[in-house]
């Protein structure tokens, strides 16, 4: 019969263009319904969104290494320029040497997580470059110690260098915990059993 | 049914026509359905829903930039989720309680901390606006949900300095003749130090975050979303209002200078509680409240 054969045709082309209009998006868009002015050609995507959780690195790193690593190497670099500073400062030789034994474990530290950055695949440009961060020496207060006298220089620097060794062995400590990637928390107890040691050592500085 | 009479049959062709003509009329252009509508005085043409969420928190974690790693990050101030820390996740959130208004919306909002002569000061009204705007009114009216679980950041925490690329602005409650700025300004006294940012609102359609934080976002060009982003999302414009005014010396935020401000978002409004309001909100252009209807 006429009626019932243009019926389904016309529901049809309905759904046809209902369907095209309908945004097929990944978050399961129901067809608007009229009253839902739609003008534009529809954005759809094809592929479901990520599982939530950390964005997934490849291999066994996940976000929490990764973030570890870019803070480790973030806060080693800024505390470079602060170690060298010592043989120009001070005379006193405990301080020295000091900062001799922190510089060379900092700096392998650094060259272990840059190569653990390459592994994991994590984008090149460090999203903590540049910026202060807790535990961090301000450029500000690295000019001040450039011209502070001998014991001045002494007290800040053991100031710093405690707040940079304490906040590394804070955050090695939870990546030791939440990391996933073996060598990256393996360098984290290395770097939060050097950090407690150098923190004792500080302490036992001559005033 | 089969035995209709023709005249029946005939009216019921009609209506299909009536109804493709309509569909047609919304396919072809959304004025004219604006015009045809009767004119509601209580409706307002803005599209827009929001969430109230008062101060909830303070800890120097983000579950975004430093997940897994309690104490990594300046101090934030956190809204929404009453629970949010450096471990947050979806589940997490979904379970949590929330500061806002509507409590359905369970999402994560934190920002850097602002400090007044080193004294934290927590904002008074801090409030969500998530809006169709920035793109045409046809991509408008196309607007998608915000996924369930996405994470967004915005604004420059490592910025040195104002430029051209620092999104937040700062200005004051009540005075606008003081205008709007990229650092901090002075506020008259009894006005309100306010912050305003807006939220990325381009998707790419497939990651709820990304290795960098931000990729998976774009900011419109040209009053679109662009071709590697193309799915419009609702803009979330964060507004801030802090009970502070005078000289802006006495300030400064835990990520540095006013220009520093940053916003980060964790998506957990359920998501037939987003959908409705992108729905009946967004894509018609109507200003909703808190409880996504007409206000």
């Amino acid at each position: 019969m006429r009626p019932s054969a243009v019926t389904p045709a016309a529901a049809t082309l309905l759904v046809v263009v209902l369907l095209a209009v309908g945004c097929a998006g990944p978050a399961a868009t129901p067809a608007p319904v009229s009253g839902t002015p739609t003008g534009a050609a529809p954005v759809t995507t094809g592929a479901p969104p990520t599982p939530a959780g950390t964005p997934s690195p490849s291999g066994p790193f996940n976000g929490t290494d990764i973030a570890w690593l870019q803070l480790t190497v973030a806060m080693h670099e800024r505390v470079l320029p602060l170690l060298d500073l010592v043989p120009e400062r001070t005379a006193e030789p405990a301080v020295r040497r000091l900062a001799v034994r922190v510089r060379e474990t900092h700096r392998a530290d650094l060259d272990r997580s840059r190569r653990l950055l390459d592994r994991s695949g994590a984008p090149q440009t460090n999203p903590h470059e540049g910026h202060d961060m807790p535990g961090m020496v301000t450029a500000t207060e690295l000019t001040t110690l450039g011209t502070a006298p001998d014991a001045e220089f002494r007290r800040l620097f053991g100031e710093h260098l405690r707040a940079h060794l304490e906040q590394s062995v804070r955050v090695a400590t939870a990546e030791q915990r939440s990391g996933a990637d073996p060598d990256t928390t393996a360098l984290a107890g290395a770097v939060a059993r050097t950090g407690t040691g150098y923190l004792s050592q500080l302490a036992q500085l001559p005033g | 049914m089969e035995r209709a009479a023709p005249l029946h049959a005939l009216r019921r062709r009609l209506r299909f026509v009536t109804l493709l003509g309509a569909l047609l009329a919304l396919l072809g252009g959304y004025a004219v359905i604006e015009r045809a509508e009767p004119a509601e005085a209580r409706i307002v043409r803005v599209a827009e829903f929001l969430a109230d969420c008062p101060y909830s928190h303070r800890l120097p974690d983000d579950p975004i930039i430093y997940p897994g790693l309690p104490g990594a990050s300046h101090m934030h101030s956190f809204f929404g989720a009453t629970t949010t820390n450096a471990y947050t996740n979806l589940a997490d959130l979904l379970n949590s309680n929330t500061t806002c208004n509507p409590r359905v919306d369970v999402s994560s909002y934190w920002v850097p901390t602002l400090y007044a002569d080193n004294v934290p000061v927590e904002p008074a009204i801090v409030t969500f606006y998530y809006l169709g705007e920035g793109v045409r009114s046809d991509i408008v009216a196309n607007t998608q949900p915000l996924p369930l679980g996405l994470r967004i950041v915005a604004g420059n925490a490592r910025a040195t300095g104002p430029d051209s690329t620092t999104i937040s602005r700062w200005s004051c409650l009540h005075a606008g003749h003081v205008g709007a700025s990229k650092d901090f300004v002075n506020c008259p006294s009894g006005t309100m130090l306010e912050s305003y940012l807006d939220f990325p609102q381009c998707w790419n359609g497939r990651d709820l975050d990304s290795p960098d934080h931000k990729s998976h976002m774009a900011y419109p060009v040209n009053q679109a979303c662009p071709p590697t982003h193309p799915v419009a999302v609702p803009k979330l414009r964060q507004v801030l209002r802090y009970p502070v005014s005078g000289d802006p010396a006495r300030f400064r935020l835990a990520s540095g200078g006013g220009f520093t401000m940053h916003g980060d978002f964790f998506n957990a409004w359920p998501e037939a509680e987003m959908l409705r309001r992108v729905q009946d909100c967004i894509r018609p252009v109507i200003k909703c409240g808190a409880d996504g209807r007409s206000s």
